[in-house]
């Protein structure tokens, strides 16, 4: 038969010789550079190391390493060196961050923050990070968000997300809302779309 | 004639609601057309989480309590495991996919193909019958492959090779003849030279190590595990899995799923018979 | 009679997708949806689309990346024209969805007219 079966496991070509992943971080070769993210991710210091990194990386699959490895880093200092990456020219690099940051928990606390940014676009991203934290929370903030909100799109995005999250307590916002931005046929239609799902659960 | 709707059918504003978390979580759709399907199916799945409203329910859900999001699925989709599942991948397998792979080998190298999960072993049988049966350059290649599994009893059973003939509803009966023998109890069991060509072991797929002691491989078959995994365990097993994969080789997962929930990192690619996905680079593209 | 135009509404919000649907359907063309650039691709390869709506920020593929690997793409389907909506309105990102191939951008909110009016012109008629 063809079929061949192995006795012996086959080498594995990562583990051969020793590693210096700080040093291989910045290595011309993507495949070490993909490696060095990998094992950095067990190393909960380097999440600095790994921030400065992802502003510079091009390459998709480091850039997925180096996410991946400060989302298993975790807690505040990964956080830290996520968040300045949100402004981001680069779409790609913006919507790895808006994703790591919503896997990790701490990420609430910066909540009222970026939902209170000067820069409009990152509101909108703000939003989008509510809908992976705990709902009441996500659902309390971004009610507060849309009372005060100036411009629709941030308002739009808010809106999406409490569809999902909100609950009858949230009506009152979006009503007042849905006043404010009464010229505005998108944002009306999401309200009302909106505000017809919190009102018919609750029971 | 009225049908009686039971008492927990959802509104349209709650099936909207419920629809529209699972197409987000999951990318599968569900019409109005099949409203009172998944009707029945969340009735019985807030009975059995004792949730007294959809409310309740819908945040049990998106928390994913208890697995709940696999529970709702599962009992949303068709799940059988049987030889010869999703014949359209494994057609893929020789039509377009092995070609090219092949090609690039040196002399000996072999083609390496990853069942994980293999669960009871249908997966990775079916597909050296399959190859057996439908490549034609299957004897100028040496193929190996492994079935991996992080439960150790039905990797036992696995090993054992006996299957009920439900199992075998989708063989012809000249690849049962040749690749079964029925059993003193009626079952059937895989003749010993297939069992003893596929390689079975237990391997995590969110642990690093465990996974790359395995080596690299030409083609990972993944199929319904990745979409049920948390966030984390689900970035882990996917920079995993690339890892596992040579550039070229390519990544098959089940038929409701999509890499569009999982992971950007493989190349979308649309064959004849499947979509399969990709890691880049190498030189496998047909 | 021409069959109606097909259009590929790809956006994260569900509600983005629901008004589109809501505004396109009513004006005569066939709707589906794609909440990222994966499924956007995945749908593109399986089915004609007359017209491709793609957002820009969204979750694990983003509407840039996908308009590069679809140009890129040696495929029949490569050339389908693409309509951008972004939040973003800065020069920097008009330059660079063209950049990336997209033939129109749009900055959002749009309005049912804005919409209906490049649909139109892109796909050469009215539905």
């Amino acid at each position: 038969m063809p079929l061949i079966r192995r006795g012996a496991t086959p080498p594995h070509p990562q583990l051969d010789g020793p590693s210096d992943p700080l040093a291989d971080l910045g290595a011309p070769d993507p495949d070490l550079r993909r490696r060095a993210a990998r094992e950095l991710g067990a190393r909960p210091d380097s999440a600095s190391v790994l921030g400065r990194a992802l502003a510079l990386e091009g390459e998709a699959d480091v850039r997925s390493a180096i996410v991946g490895a400060l989302v298993r880093i975790g807690g505040e200092d990964a956080v830290a060196a996520l968040l300045p990456h949100l402004g981001s020219d680069d779409a790609a690099r913006r919507g790895a961050v808006l994703s790591a940051l919503q896997d990790l928990p701490e990420t609430l606390a910066h909540l009222p923050g970026l939902l209170a940014d000067p820069d409009p676009d990152i509101r909108v991203l703000a939003a989008e990070i509510a809908r992976a934290m705990p709902p009441t929370a996500a659902a309390e903030l971004l009610c507060a968000m849309i009372l005060r909100e100036p411009l629709p799109n941030p308002c739009a995005a808010a809106v999406d997300v409490l569809a999902e999250v909100g609950s009858p307590d949230c009506l009152p916002a979006l009503h007042a809302c849905e006043e404010r931005f009464a010229a505005e046929p998108f944002l009306r239609f999401a309200i009302r779309t909106t505000i017809a799902r919190l009102s018919a659960g609750g029971a | 004639m009225t049908d009686a709707r039971p008492v927990s059918a959802a509104t349209e504003e709650e099936f909207e609601r419920l629809c529209e978390f699972l197409y987000r979580r999951t990318g599968l759709a569900f019409t109005t057309a099949k409203r009172y399907y998944v009707d029945r199916r969340m009735a019985d799945r807030m009975a059995a989480t004792g949730s007294r409203s959809f409310a309740a329910y819908f945040a049990a859900l998106r928390a994913d309590v208890g697995g709940e999001v696999e529970q709702l699925v599962n009992s949303l989709t068709v799940n059988e495991t049987y030889f010869y599942r999703e014949e359209h991948q494994l057609r893929c397998l020789s039509s377009s996919l092995l070609g090219p792979l092949a090609a690039g080998k040196r002399l000996g190298e072999p083609i390496r193909i990853w069942s994980m999960p293999c669960s009871t072993g249908e997966e990775p049988y079916s597909i050296a019958i399959w190859l057996l049966e439908n490549w034609p350059e299957v004897d100028r290649h040496e193929i190996e492959i492994l079935g991996s599994d992080i439960d150790s009893s039905a990797l036992a059973a696995a090993a054992e090779g006996r299957y009920g003939t439900r199992a075998l509803s989708r063989l012809p009966p000249a690849v049962v003849a040749r690749y079964f023998e029925c059993t003193a109890d009626g079952e059937w069991r895989i003749v010993e030279g297939l069992r003893e060509s596929i390689q079975l072991g237990q391997a995590n797929l969110v642990n690093s190590e465990d996974v790359a002691r395995h080596g690299r491989f030409d083609v990972i078959f993944c199929r319904n595990l990745l979409i049920y995994f948390d966030d984390a365990s689900r970035r882990l097993a996917v920079e995993n899995l690339y890892d596992a994969l040579r550039p070229g080789g390519y990544i098959c997962l089940g038929h409701a799923e999509s890499m569009s929930r999982i992971s950007a990192l493989f190349e979308v690619c649309r064959f004849d018979d499947a979509i399969v996905y990709r890691r880049p680079g190498g030189k496998s593209h047909g | 009679m021409a069959d109606p135009a097909r259009v590929l509404v790809t956006d994260d919000s569900a509600m983005a997708r629901r008004w589109c649907r809501h505004v396109l359907e009513g004006a005569g063309f066939v709707v589906e949806e794609a909440l990222n650039g994966i499924e956007a691709l995945e749908k593109v390869l399986a089915a004609p689309f007359d017209l491709i709506l793609v957002d820009v920020n969204m979750p694990r593929m983003d509407g840039m990346t996908f308009l590069r690997t679809l140009r890129r793409q040696s495929l029949p389907q490569g050339g389908i024209p693409a309509l951008v909506a972004s939040t973003e309105g800065g020069e920097q990102d008009r330059a660079a969805a063209r950049a990336a191939g997209a033939n129109f951008y749009l900055v959002k909110p749009l309005t049912e007219e804005v919409l209906l009016a490049h649909v139109a012109a892109l796909t050469g008629r009215l539905a």
